[in-house]
């Protein structure tokens, strides 16, 4: 027992325990700039939600994880793939997407399943090199990828992406095949910004036309695109969001003007619709100014290095794969969500690991660190 | 293994590379580039509003009040009480159905012009600014809405300035009138919010000296949220931004006037029921001591704003009531322009004791110019065709110095310019106008011709001969004590004597024996003066009398027109003894 307790992973889970806790403060804090009792509400339930996601962890982490993978990965995925085909055909339209199924997001619960099934497939002991593994992995992010696109959400598609990539980068399939086919989708990516832009600064319309004919970009995505390109072009349209994202952290300062004081979202600049959800950073970084940004960098750091570290004592591929692919794909979210409000991306949809509130992937993320976990318990048995 | 520890130090490698990205960006969003982010929330989350300084006083000479500012009380309807989410269109409901449940617990008439588009505009323009309901409420009104008010959360009342005028029509020419407009004095390039509009001066005084009287609005920054309504509840009580002063309001300075109240008042009374214009200057430095037109107006129908229909009433009477006829009307000046000719005739050479025989009318080629008297009133000189205004003896005088020698002793006696009065509109008449015909010359010289006058012009006429022959440019506004007095603007070109010549002559119409103004004599004081009756076209008179008191040392000018009159001696003398009375007294028989 006493063994246990030094094995137990620590520092991933004091750090991603703190997380939860400043999500439950800045959820309330971004609640109380509603009007809606439920809205005012929602840290209550998000506080909730984390009790019942730890029950999981702890359930999970007592479990040896290579069970999880052999017996569990399988239905797992499967049950996600139906539920994200369920979604499309039985979902809830909210805001032009078909997203809910009951209370709950298929393809949150999604993101896991298809990490742990390519953890499993390709952290089998016998060698997965050929170009037919290569497809075989990709086969399984396209899948559900293509499904969640289909609702559509873009951004959770697209963050499957660099999870599964790494994922396989890491268990080699089939390099020679793996390293161009990424460096040319990398250009692909950089022509289309470019081709974007030249629609968008150019005054012939007969230009933009062409371009677009050959880019199949929905109007918004185009807007969002423009808005990265050029964030001043439009501040009161497509711009406004980002304007106000970065209005609020800026003028949060070096400590922040209080936690609850944060006038942006009180005043309804910041989108009140998404001031808890993808745009919570703001909340936090207004109200604890780059002190606090920062020490909510310093907690991701810690669970993310602290997870590389179990992944890094795993004696097995199967364990290290999956903590690579969890922690790549919580370094996505993090990344892309804080990077959004500063103008180093493009505004995307994507909520931040932890604190947004999303009661579907809180859960998902704690089971995922409860398997985290159970690597760093049961290592060492034999497999 | 497939899975190395190069390739997870690597990835730990990434993922601290991209934290420490990240905590870079916001270290210059949040800290190098502060100032900037924080400049823009101000500037996105408050808006400027104009708190404008309380109006001056227009007083007359005594310290009575002419023109001043009251408290206004408004009821009010704070629009983000009622706030609803989604379109705008349902808080525009809400607070329409709130004025109409107020209304009927007051038992007020909703009033006709708070339309739900007026509300709806005043939401898309300006929401953080109060909503005016009722305006102008009495003091039983506003007692049952505060009995009410608690029931009624978002409406409040408010004092604002308004103008009145305490005496009414009382030298309302002079006072004049003010409007709403919008400020003028901002320069930012953002418009500033406001209550209402700014009060501004549209006529007479009000408007010659609107920013003497209007001071300096100042502004507020007063916090909005993004739909641009004050903040309430929890946003307002947790945010740091509060209303703050950015420039205090400095109110405008009273205005004292040089205007008698007491001789103000004799010479309205005396332009009852007329048409007709009165200007009294106090020759010893130019000071307007009463100026009245006759019909008038009373400033209070423009507060705050004049209906179309009165203004239609008053801009559309064939009196013109809105004419200030003192300052702007024109008018022939008849007879009372002989002191002029009679001076003009020295510069010319003429000999004031030659005599010649009026015949009763003169003639020069066709035209034909009668005296008032049909039969002729025999050989006179100059002092006695002063005194009985005989026009054949002057029409010759005309006829021997030509319009050259005429005209130029007009103009510097201010004719043909204006006066520079510290007052608008003022208009500067004529003394002739192309083409020139022999004869010119001859009506010119008894006030007829193509002469164009202001009444004010006639009581610097006046003036001028009472002082002895330095023209005064004529003021209303008082001087500060202790400042030096006036410079006249000119000083007549001819001699003391010749001056007091004239200045005899028109002794002589009041008090000689034939004089044509013996009508506005009887004062205790001895009096000069003349009188005129000009021919206008449509066989009417314009009557006329110019007057100074007391003769030896003049404290006083005065010049009237009545239109229409019969003659200046019959129609305007007594009106001008009357005024002269009020001040110097009846003679004691």
């Amino acid at each position: 027992m006493l063994k246990k307790l030094l094995q137990f992973n620590w520092f991933t889970f004091l750090s991603m325990v703190a997380l939860t806790v400043i999500g439950v403060i800045f959820i309330k804090s971004a609640g109380e700039a509603r009007t809606v009792a439920s809205l005012q509400d929602a840290w209550r339930l998000h506080a909730a939600t984390a009790l019942f996601g730890l029950i999981l962890y702890f359930t999970l982490s007592f479990f040896d994880y290579r069970k999880i993978l052999d017996l569990g990965s399988t239905p797992y995925f499967l049950i996600s793939v139906i539920l994200l085909v369920a979604v499309l055909a039985f979902g809830d339209k909210v805001y032009g997407g078909k997203r809910w199924l009951l209370f709950f997001q298929p393809s949150e619960v999604a993101k896991l399943a298809v990490i742990l099934m390519v953890a499993k497939v390709f952290g089998r002991k016998r060698p997965t090199n050929t170009f037919l593994d290569l497809l075989h992995g990709l086969g399984l992010l396209a899948l559900p990828a293509l499904l969640i696109l289909a609702e559509p959400d873009l951004g959770t598609a697209l963050v499957l992406v660099p999870a599964i990539l790494v994922m396989l980068l890491c268990a080699r399939v089939c390099l020679r095949v793996l390293i161009p086919v990424l460096a040319a989708c990398l250009l692909a990516a950089g022509a289309v910004l470019a081709a974007v832009h030249v629609a968008e600064t150019t005054n012939n319309p007969q230009t933009k036309a062409t371009i677009y004919r050959f880019l199949p970009l929905k109007e918004h995505q185009r807007a969002r695109l423009r808005t990265f390109l050029n964030p001043e072009a439009d501040p009161y349209g497509g711009g406004w969001n980002l304007r106000q994202a970065k209005i609020s952290i800026g003028s949060g300062s070096l400590t922040g003007k209080g936690i609850g004081k944060g006038e942006q979202k009180f005043l309804g600049y910041l989108p009140p619709s998404v001031s808890m959800n993808d745009f919570i950073f703001c909340v936090l970084a207004e109200e604890t100014g780059f002190v606090g940004a920062s020490v909510v960098l310093a907690l991701f750091g810690v669970l993310l290095l602290s997870g590389l570290w179990t992944a890094l004592r795993c004696p097995d591929d199967r364990g290290r794969l999956t903590v690579i692919g969890i922690l790549t794909l919580v370094f996505a979210h993090v990344y892309v969500n804080i990077a959004m409000s500063i103008g180093l991306m493009p505004i995307t949809g994507l909520p931040l690991p932890f604190i947004s509130a999303g009661k579907t992937f809180l859960v998902v993320l704690l089971a995922a660190f409860g398997i985290i976990q159970s690597v760093s318990l049961h290592r060492e048995e034999e497999s | 293994m497939k899975v190395s520890r190069w390739s997870i130090l690597a990835l730990a490698a990434l993922f601290a590379l991209g934290l420490a990205e990240l905590a870079l960006e916001l270290h210059h969003v949040q800290v190098v580039d502060v100032a900037a982010f924080k400049a823009d929330l101000a500037q996105q989350a408050t808006r400027r509003m104009r708190k404008p300084g309380i109006r001056g006083r227009i007083l007359d000479a005594k310290g009575g009040v002419l023109a001043e500012s009251r408290a206004r009380r408004d009821i009010v309807c704070d629009l983000s009480t009622f706030l609803k989410s989604g379109r705008l269109a349902n808080t525009v409901t809400a607070v329409d159905d709130a004025i109409t449940r107020l209304a009927d617990a007051l038992g007020f008439d909703r009033p006709a012009s708070l339309t739900t588009e007026r509300i709806s505009r005043h939401m898309r323009t300006q929401s953080a600014v109060p909503l005016c309901v009722w305006r102008d409420l009495d003091e039983t009104s506003l007692a049952r809405f505060e009995e009410r008010a608690a029931s009624f959360p978002g409406f409040s009342v408010e004092a604002h300035a308004e103008r009145i005028y305490p005496r009414g029509t009382f030298a309302a020419h002079l006072v004049g009138y003010t409007g709403r407009d919008r400020g003028t004095e901002d320069t930012d390039d953002v418009r500033m919010l406001a209550y209402e509009l700014e009060m501004k001066g549209r006529a007479g005084l009000e408007a010659f000296y609107d920013d003497y009287l209007a001071g300096v609005a100042g502004a507020v920054r007063i916090p909005v949220d993004a739909r641009g309504f004050k903040p309430r509840g929890a946003a307002r009580d947790n945010i740091a931004l509060g209303e703050m002063e950015e420039r205090a309001a400095q109110d405008g300075l009273d205005l004292e006037l040089t205007i008698d109240p007491d001789l103000q008042a004799i010479v309205e009374k005396q332009l009852v029921g007329v048409r007709g214009a009165c200007v009294a200057l106090d020759p010893r430095d130019g000071a307007v001591l009463a100026l009245a037109s006759a019909p008038t107006f009373n400033p209070n129908d423009f507060v705050p704003f004049v209906s179309a229909k009165r203004y239609r009433e008053l801009s559309e009477d064939p009196d013109h009531p809105l004419l200030n006829r003192a300052t702007a009307g024109l008018y022939a000046p008849g007879s009372t322009f002989k002191p002029v000719t009679a001076l003009a005739a020295f510069r010319a050479g003429i000999n004031p004791q030659d005599e010649y025989e009026c015949t009763g009318v003169y003639k020069l080629g066709d035209m034909r110019l009668h005296c008032w008297n049909r039969w002729g009133q025999g050989p006179m000189d100059l002092h006695h065709a002063i005194e009985q205004s005989c026009n054949p003896y002057f029409a010759r005088l005309g006829y021997l110095m030509g319009t050259n020698t005429l005209f130029r002793t007009a103009r510097e006696f201010g004719f043909e310019a204006k006066t520079g009065i510290d007052y608008a509109p003022e208009r500067s008449g004529s003394l002739v106008t192309p083409p020139f015909y022999p004869g010119l010359a001859c009506q010119s010289a008894i006030g007829q011709g193509r002469l164009q006058v202001t009444p004010l012009q006639m009581a610097v006429e006046c003036a001028t001969l009472a002082n002895g022959g330095k023209v005064f440019t004529p003021f209303l506004k008082k001087r500060a004590d202790g400042s030096p007095p006036p410079e006249p603007v000119r000083t007549l070109t001819f001699k003391a004597e010749e001056i007091e010549y004239v200045r005899n002559g028109m002794r002589a119409v009041v008090e000689g024996l034939k004089g044509t103004g013996k009508a506005i004599g009887g004062l205790k004081v001895s009096c000069a003066g003349k009188t005129g009756t000009a021919q206008i076209g449509g066989g009417g008179k314009d009557t006329w009398i110019i007057a100074f008191a007391p003769y030896e040392n003049p404290t006083i000018a005065v010049a009237m027109v009545v239109e229409r009159g019969d003659s200046g001696g019959k129609t305007v003398a007594p009106r001008v003894h009357a005024i002269l009375a009020s001040i110097f007294g009846e003679k004691e028989e």
